[in-house]
């Protein structure tokens, strides 16, 4: 007689440890150009990872391409099963300066496009929408200014707003693109405790930076990507002259000759 | 006192004035809605191009004494897929043919219009409109659309505001994000051949686009901008209406002109931190 294994549900998939995300063979170009081609790469629940490179090595494009925006010329990305559909599964934040803050919409409603997904075509908010958003707010500490509009708002808030919608979308997996960039110390520690959090709670959260200090104090799996994944795994095995060199120093040559 | 409120009261006893009153009101409303979305997507030029467009099928309908507001749906749809055949055949981008595509249409009414025997009363017709000459099968058609119009944005109205505002986002939670652009594309259509009945072709982009835009001066949230619009755009059409009974003034002009000088005395007033 064989031991009964409990049926996979979506609460299996909270356990820390669990894949969520395999990469295989990643390859994504520009034209000729290679932007990306990384071996194999797993995000796992519960694991808060850093993608360390410089200008250029293809960081945004290894996100894009989870979160669906870029398809990939060779490889695979597989999500688990009982994640059910990636665009629920997967939450994306994007490079702040890339949005438009000019437009006439305040802090909650900001938020609350986190739960259009989830909605659905001809639906309103209703009441749990609305106490997930309040949550959200919470949680990134810009309750206070949900009726404020977004325009009025200081870089960190900024920030910290685009956190909120991300925390609306419910998603298993948190991609974010630079988060640190353009905030101020005290809010840089708030963020990454914040999604210090997430990743307890179970999530996976991948987050792209320039701040290899930061990451390798703060993160559980550092990945240095250059064009190729370096080298990936614990800071502590990550993090070594070797490696850093071999990520940032042929850019940096490169940096020098278009310029001589 | 009684003498102002008699006087306002006058014009109230013909049919056509109330006709026009109405009309004004409803198109301002309906414009308020739809302009919002048109000058937060930058889109002001394709109401333009497309006003400007539906010219052959308002003079063939009128030729052929058919239903004006069908000959300028069917100018506007032709139009719109004109637009982008044009695009994917020449390569183009978007403003070069959109010109092309509008001025080619507005010559084809010209030319259509030059074989009307009143060729000069009916040219200034279509060019500055007449609000006095609204029917009340006009005022039916009009409200029609506006409730449809209406009922089409409040349906896609999430999705719209995030493919507005980041349409990365929207593209990576998955929404049809070119489908909602045409979709938006066909709606201004749809509301710039109501406009055009009222303030001609030339200027009923105004109608569209001034007093949406007036109230993205101030305006925090989209709430606010598409209701600001709608009592601008309605105040400054009812005024401009009766400033042109009157001053015997031209209608379609005078409203719109009322509208441009109410957007310009706004202007001090935009609100300062973005």
């Amino acid at each position: 007689m064989q031991t009964v294994t409990p049926p996979s549900s979506p609460i299996t998939a909270s356990v820390p440890g669990l894949p969520l995300v395999e990469v295989r063979g990643l390859t994504l170009r520009y034209g000729a150009q290679v932007a990306l081609e990384c071996g194999d790469l797993t995000l796992l629940a519960g694991q808060f990872s850093a993608v360390i490179g410089p200008n250029g090595a293809g960081k945004s494009t290894l996100l894009r391409a989870l979160v669906g925006l870029s398809v990939p010329d060779a490889g695979q990305i597989i999500f688990a099963p009982e994640l059910g559909k990636p665009v629920n599964a997967v939450a994306y934040v994007p490079q702040q300066q890339t949005l438009d803050w000019a437009f006439p919409v305040t802090v909650w409603d900001t938020a609350m496009m986190g739960r259009t997904a989830r909605l659905g075509w001809g639906r309103w908010p209703g009441r749990s929408d609305r106490a997930k958003v309040a949550d959200a707010l919470e949680q990134a500490g810009v309750y206070e200014l949900r009726d404020r509009h977004i325009g009025a708002l200081s870089g960190g808030q900024r920030q910290r707003v685009l956190l909120a919608r991300m925390l609306a979308r419910d998603a298993r997996i948190l991609l974010l693109d630079e988060p640190l960039t353009g905030v101020d110390a005290a809010t840089q520690l708030r963020i990454m405790a914040l999604l210090r959090s997430q990743a307890d709670a179970g999530r996976a959260v991948v987050m792209v930076t320039h701040d290899l200090e930061a990451a390798a104090a703060a993160c559980d799996h550092l990945v240095l990507v250059n064009r190729r994944i370096i080298a990936q795994g614990a800071p502590e095995q990550v993090y070594t002259p070797h490696n850093v060199e071999a990520t940032f120093s042929s850019s940096h040559l490169g940096h020098t000759h278009a310029h001589a | 006192m009684t003498e102002l409120l008699a006087s306002l009261a006058e014009p109230l006893h013909y049919a056509f004035f109330v006709r026009a009153l109405a009309g004004i009101a409803l198109v301002s409303v309906l414009c308020a809605i739809v302009g919002s979305w048109v000058v937060l997507r930058g889109l002001a030029y394709i109401g333009d191009a497309m006003s400007h467009a539906v010219l052959p099928g308002i003079v063939g309908a009128f030729l052929l004494k058919g239903n004006l507001l069908l000959g300028a749906m069917l100018a506007a749809v032709l139009t719109a897929l004109g637009i982008g055949a044009v695009g994917r055949r020449s390569g183009l981008k978007q403003d070069s043919t959109v010109s092309i595509v509008f001025v080619g249409m507005f010559a084809l009414g010209l030319v259509m219009l030059s074989k009307a025997p009143t060729y000069t009363s009916d040219l200034a017709n279509f060019l500055i409109g007449n609000p006095l000459a609204v029917t009340p099968a006009d005022l039916w058609s009009t409200l029609i659309v506006t409730v449809l119009v209406g009922g089409v944005l409040a349906f896609i109205q999430k999705e719209l505001l995030l493919v507005s505002f980041d349409p990365t986002e929207a593209r990576s939670v998955g929404l049809p994000v070119t489908r909602l652009n045409n979709l938006l594309l066909i709606l201004v259509g749809l509301v710039v051949v109501l406009t055009v009945q009222l303030v001609g072709t030339t200027l009923s982009v105004s109608l569209l686009i001034t007093a949406a835009a007036g109230a993205r001066l101030r305006s925090r949230s989209l709430r606010g901008m598409m209701l600001g619009a709608a009592l601008i755009g309605t105040g400054c059409g009812l005024l401009g209406l009766y400033l042109s009974y009157f001053l015997d003034t031209a209608a379609g002009p005078t409203i719109v002109l009322v509208n441009t000088l109410g957007f310009l005395l706004m202007l001090p007033f935009r609100r300062k931190e973005g």
